[in-house]
């Protein structure tokens, strides 16, 4: 090794050290405006809310103080623990009906055939629907004597879906399935895409067939996708709210009063803000701690790549 | 579904056409639905009073009265309307600001009993002192829905939609039957009706307020109306009455008999599900309020026509109840703000809701106001058979029941609803039915 090259790797690394120094630390000033706007419309209401969870307040007059009494109610209520279950289950259902679906349309969506572009952009029409028409229109459809379950009655029986707390929660898992799918395949297709093509090549040349090569080169690479993924179901399944809403409106009975359903039955249809506050509040805390928790679990973040020589 | 009249029913049904016109919206790309038209300006301004109405088709009606009121008055009149479905929440977001209105559409009874307990609202007693006829000129059984503890806060504005019980003539003659009279000609239609595989009675189940139509009126016709007034008072034992026993045990009986199939609770009036089995023959009879008619009207023009057939609900032998009492909406009111400056002119303004010009108005509309000289007028009206018996069936009857969720305030609303829908699918029985009436709030 010749001293002019011992001089250039040297300036080198102190180019590099000087340009990191740059792009890693940039000044407080830039995180202002970003900052300001979180404080104002997400925490300053967050504390709010926290304040008037132990107010009595109709939103009429001006609220008062009352102690814990929106607590203590709702620690007894068992319509709030059921809807935490039942925020928990809509989640763990969405998460578990939608993966596999999406990752099937995602990587076939990614590959090379005919009429591939066409009937992506069909697959994809659900997720241009708002929640609210996506649900008017199941609604319509599941209407036991004249939607589908009154042409199916051997597959339905007396069609009455929305009467019972199981197919509620079905129909309500179904209808949240057909509608957010279609954004998940797109995340996986956009996964797929990226996955590089050598080590399909490679596989091809040792003999690994499709099934294989889905299982041992595209599943694995498609594992930070799988967590962004995961992450957006669980954020959108705790915090389900139009469906519900229009259609089962929490029922039958209680059956399906969802925490965020519940919040907002609380505090806009019976005009109690505190008890909804309240609500909301332990809301955020069970979503926070679960976020927490896949983060950990999933290592979403430290995620780093896991393509060859990248 | 917009074929429904002017004057929506239910919170719950509200609640059904914010998301109706929330996905119009959106699926039309109009992102701006809401809001367009509230009140902005203060209602503080010298010389105009504002009129806050429910925004809908009736409109029509209110912005000719104002313009009749600002021909001859000093102090003008100003309409400002909510859309419909935002209606109950945007006024309670105003309500106690100086946006607020001086006037303010309302449904009476449980919907302004919150506004009246902030001492918010006037008391238009000394009003009638001094013009009586802005209470002796209106039906006195809906008159009474806008009196809270004794003091007359609201002046009937639109139309009265009192429950009927409506049938398909078509499929009652072919099996042979007839309009119930009673109780028992009731269940033995229903025996007849469920032999012949149909459902005998529609129900718009996932509703939930129709569910709720059959207990205002079986425990009516049982117990009279005093049970539910006492109930409402804060008289909490009126629920475990023996009368409300033998109510409930009647409407157990009933769903018991299949009266209303077995999958009422996936169908919904509001999504024309339940009309639907009326006008196609899959059902025989369906409890409703008087905006059936319209509804069918513009959904099955030829049934409304030919096969629509209405009547009382069926009397009970033996009940305490008169059986010409009728249970429902007994009109939209007009309420005013304390904090009013022109009482005199909103007093001016509130005559002219019993002017012969407002009643043609409104029956041209399709609205059955419940003025006395409204009697004179109905010859005129769309249909006027139909508004000549409901005018009948209101004016004499000696109670009608504002429908229990409205005649409680709004935080009872949901509670009520799980109960009476527990209890027709059976997950409650009359106990548990019970203890839910009488965990309500009252006040």
């Amino acid at each position: 090794m010749t001293a002019l090259s011992l001089a250039a790797v040297s300036v080198r690394r102190r180019r590099a050290r000087r340009a990191g120094v740059g792009v890693t630390r940039p000044g407080f000033a830039w995180a202002v405006p970003a900052t300001v706007f979180f404080l104002l419309f997400a925490i300053l209401p967050l504390v709010l809310v926290a304040v008037l969870s132990f107010t009595s307040w109709d939103g009429i007059s001006s609220p008062h103080f009352n102690g814990l009494a929106n607590w203590t109610k709702l620690i007894n209520d068992p319509v709030m623990t059921q809807s935490i279950w039942l925020t928990l289950l809509l989640t763990v259902l969405g998460v578990v009906t939608q993966t596999p679906v999406s990752i099937l349309l995602g990587v076939w969506a990614a590959g090379p055939q005919r009429n591939r572009a066409v009937l992506s952009a069909i697959f994809f029409v659900p997720l241009l629907l708002s929640a609210t028409a996506v649900s008017v229109l199941w609604r319509a459809l599941l209407d036991p004597n004249f939607g589908i379950p009154g042409q199916l009655p051997w597959l339905f029986g007396n069609g009455n879906l929305l009467g019972s707390q199981a197919g509620s929660i079905a129909v309500l898992t179904f209808v949240g399935m057909w509608q957010f799918t279609p954004l998940h395949a797109l995340l996986y297709q956009g996964g797929a895409r990226a996955v590089p093509q050598v080590l399909y090549q490679a596989a091809a040349i040792d003999g690994a067939g499709t099934v294989r090569q889905f299982f041992h080169i595209t599943l694995p690479q498609l594992r930070n996708t799988m967590i962004t993924s995961v992450i957006l179901m669980v954020v959108g399944g705790l915090t389900t709210f139009d469906t519900v809403l229009i259609l089962t409106q929490g029922g039958p009975g209680t059956d399906t009063t969802v925490s965020a359903y519940y919040m907002y039955q609380q505090g806009f249809k019976e005009f109690d803000f505190g008890a909804g506050s309240a609500i909301a509040l332990v809301l955020v805390v069970v979503a926070t701690l679960i976020s927490l928790a896949v983060v950990r679990i999933t290592g979403y973040g430290k995620m780093s790549s896991t393509a060859e020589g990248i | 579904m917009t074929s429904l009249p002017v004057t929506v029913r239910s919170r719950a049904s509200r609640n059904r056409f914010a998301a109706i016109a929330a996905t119009t919206a959106l699926v039309l790309g109009l992102t701006a639905a809401c809001g367009s038209s509230g009140s902005t300006s203060a209602s503080a301004d010298s010389g105009t009073i504002h009129v806050l109405v429910y925004g809908d088709a009736g409109n029509t009606v209110e912005k000719q009265i104002v313009d009749t009121f600002n021909k001859t008055s000093k102090v003008k009149a100003v309409l400002d309307t909510i859309p419909g479905a935002d209606y109950q929440s945007k006024l309670n977001t105003i309500i106690n600001t100086p946006q607020a209105p001086d006037i303010f559409f309302n449904w009476g009874g449980g919907s302004i009993a919150p506004y009246v307990k902030d001492n918010l609202l006037l008391p238009l007693d000394s009003m009638i002192a001094k013009d009586p006829g802005l209470k002796s000129n209106f039906l006195p059984s809906v008159f009474n829905t806008a009196v809270i503890d004794g003091k007359s806060y609201g002046i009937p504005m639109r139309g009265t939609q009192p429950v009927l019980l409506f049938d398909n003539k078509q499929v009652l003659a072919s099996a042979g039957l007839s309009v119930p009279q009673t109780w028992d000609d009731l269940l033995a239609d229903v025996k007849a009706l469920k032999a012949k595989g149909l459902t005998p009675i529609a129900l718009g189940g996932a509703d939930q307020w129709p569910t709720l139509m059959w207990f205002e009126y079986v425990f009516d016709r049982v117990a009279g109306p005093d049970l539910f007034q006492k109930a409402l008072s804060g008289d909490k034992s009126a629920w475990a009455s023996p009368d409300s026993v033998k109510a409930l045990g009647m409407l157990k009986q009933l769903i018991d008999a299949g009266a209303f199939g077995s999958n009422f609770d996936s169908v919904k009036f509001t999504d024309g599900g339940s009309p639907a089995l009326l006008a196609k023959g899959k059902a025989a009879f369906e409890l409703m309020g008087s905006w059936e008619y319209s509804t069918q009207q513009s959904g099955n023009p030829d049934f409304a026509k030919n096969d629509l057939g209405y009547s009382a609900f069926p009397t009970v032998s033996g009940g305490k109840g008169d059986p010409n009492d009728v249970v429902g909406n007994t009109n939209n009111f007009y309420s005013v703000l304390k904090k009013t400056q022109h009482p005199d002119a909103v007093a001016a303004f509130l005559k002219l809701m019993y002017s012969d010009e407002f009643v043609k108005a409104q029956l041209g509309i399709g609205n059955l106001p419940t003025t006395t000289n409204t009697a004179n007028f109905l010859a005129t009206s769309a249909s006027p058979a139909y508004s000549q018996f409901q005018f009948n069936l209101v004016k004499t009857a000696p109670s009608f029941q504002l429908s229990w969720d409205q005649a409680y305030p709004p935080a009872a609303t949901t509670p009520i609803h799980t109960a009476v829908q527990e209890f027709f699918d059976g997950k409650t029985d009359a106990n548990g039915f019970i203890q839910a009436m009488q965990s309500l709030s009252n006040s």
